[in-house]
């Protein structure tokens, strides 16, 4: 009963089902299992670790360089790009040439940076929020939904993309119309 | 240089950034609402765009490719400052309402990525008008679909009462937006291939 809970929770504060942010990358990582697992890892990487320096930005920022926000946010995950990229490229060079075209991918993505600033607005509406493990979870729990919402198109990504779909609407506008419906059902839990 | 042949207005039509390229589609489907809505972001979207690509336009090309995307992406975030400032003035109220999606056209795809793999590949003159195909591409897109979601959803025309009949609260909701893109993006195809003759379905 615990884990259809959190399901739902997981569902109902799903980023892309609710607020439609990084939908495009996830039509490239229902592609193939590969693509499933590194987006969805270097996604995940990259809304927890960016959760963290958002924290770190706006415990430091002064209200009156909020406009400064979106800046320190950017250059706070092209640090963790950077970082990662150099990390992977001297641990293993096969993993840094397998991994680096998701990296790139998921580092500047709407999931991401939307992360980021959702955390953030929570933290602003619930004072209670504004803690390093509160945006650190969020992230981890952003990273969740985008590979909730990647298995559910990975199951009808096939489908989605047959011949017996007519040909203008084969691929990305079925998908768009499938998500639809799936959030749809997801905004009936709330 | 490319060798590819210059379609000046490829980013309205045959390369639509929404419709065809899914670029910066969750301002469109969460907050392409209203004509107010869509009015902000397409004021945003288009300064923030035009500018960051031409100043990014002069950074180094020999730098690594990360260090580029880096400083795209920084660029970007930094134009966003004075477009946001100017938005409170002419659009106020609506910059709260639009909320994360405001900061989030700033890191849009069109910046950020494109710019290596498309716009930077152009000499200056071809770049600057194929940018404003692209930018326009995404404003019409934008502004079509908020003038169907708000007249059917809410029955209204930028916020006066229109004579609909039958409204469908939902399409102003997230999941409409994704619902009625998808038709758009259909219908775009059909009418795409239908015109120049290519089948451009596997894009």
């Amino acid at each position: 009963m615990f884990l259809i809970t959190d399901l739902i929770a997981l569902l109902t504060a799903n980023l892309i089902l609710t607020q439609a942010l990084g939908t495009s990358t996830l039509f490239i990582a229902a592609d193939n299992r590969r693509s499933l697992i590194w987006t969805a890892l270097s996604i995940t990487l990259f809304t927890t670790a960016g959760s963290c320096a958002a924290y770190m930005t706006d415990w430091l920022l002064p209200a009156a360089a909020k406009d400064l926000t979106l800046l320190m946010y950017t250059l706070s995950v092209s640090i963790i790009y950077v970082l990662l990229l150099s990390a992977l490229y001297f641990i293993s060079r096969t993993t840094f040439n397998k991994a680096k075209k998701y990296i790139h991918l998921s580092a500047f993505n709407c999931a991401v940076m939307g992360t980021l600033f959702t955390a953030t607005g929570r933290a602003s509406a619930d004072p209670s929020a504004f803690s390093i493990s509160s945006y650190v979870l969020f992230g981890l729990e952003a990273g969740a939904g985008f590979v909730i919402s990647a298995l559910i198109l990975t199951a009808a990504y096939r489908k989605l993309n047959s011949a017996k779909v007519p040909a203008p609407f084969r691929g990305f506008p079925a998908m768009l119309v499938y998500l639809g419906i799936i959030s749809m059902a997801v905004y009936a839990l709330k | 240089m490319s060798k590819k042949k210059f379609h000046p207005f490829e980013g309205i039509w045959r390369d639509n950034t929404v419709l065809s390229s899914l670029m910066v589609i969750s301002p469109v489907i969460v907050c392409g609402d209203t004509l107010r809505n869509a009015a902000a972001l397409i004021y945003a979207f288009s300064a923030i765009t035009l500018l960051s690509v031409l100043i990014s336009s002069f950074v180094p090309k020999k730098l690594p490719y990360a260090a580029k995307i880096v400083i795209y992406a920084l660029i970007s975030s930094a134009v966003y400052i004075p477009v946001k400032l100017a938005a409170q003035e002419f659009f106020p109220g609506v910059v709260s309402r639009v909320g994360i999606y405001f900061p989030l056209l700033a890191v849009n795809s069109l910046i950020v990525f494109q710019t290596e793999a498309k716009f930077f590949r152009m000499p200056k003159k071809h770049m600057l008008v194929s940018l404003i195909s692209y930018i326009i591409g995404f404003d019409a897109v934008m502004l079509i679909t908020a003038f169907v979601r708000e007249l059917i959803a809410y029955g209204t025309i930028n916020s006066r009462m229109a004579d609909a009949d039958t409204l469908i609260s939902g399409l102003g909701l997230p999941f409409g937006g994704f619902i009625l893109l998808g038709l758009f993006c259909g219908v775009y195809r059909a009418l795409r291939s239908l015109f120049t003759g290519e089948d451009k379905e596997a894009d």
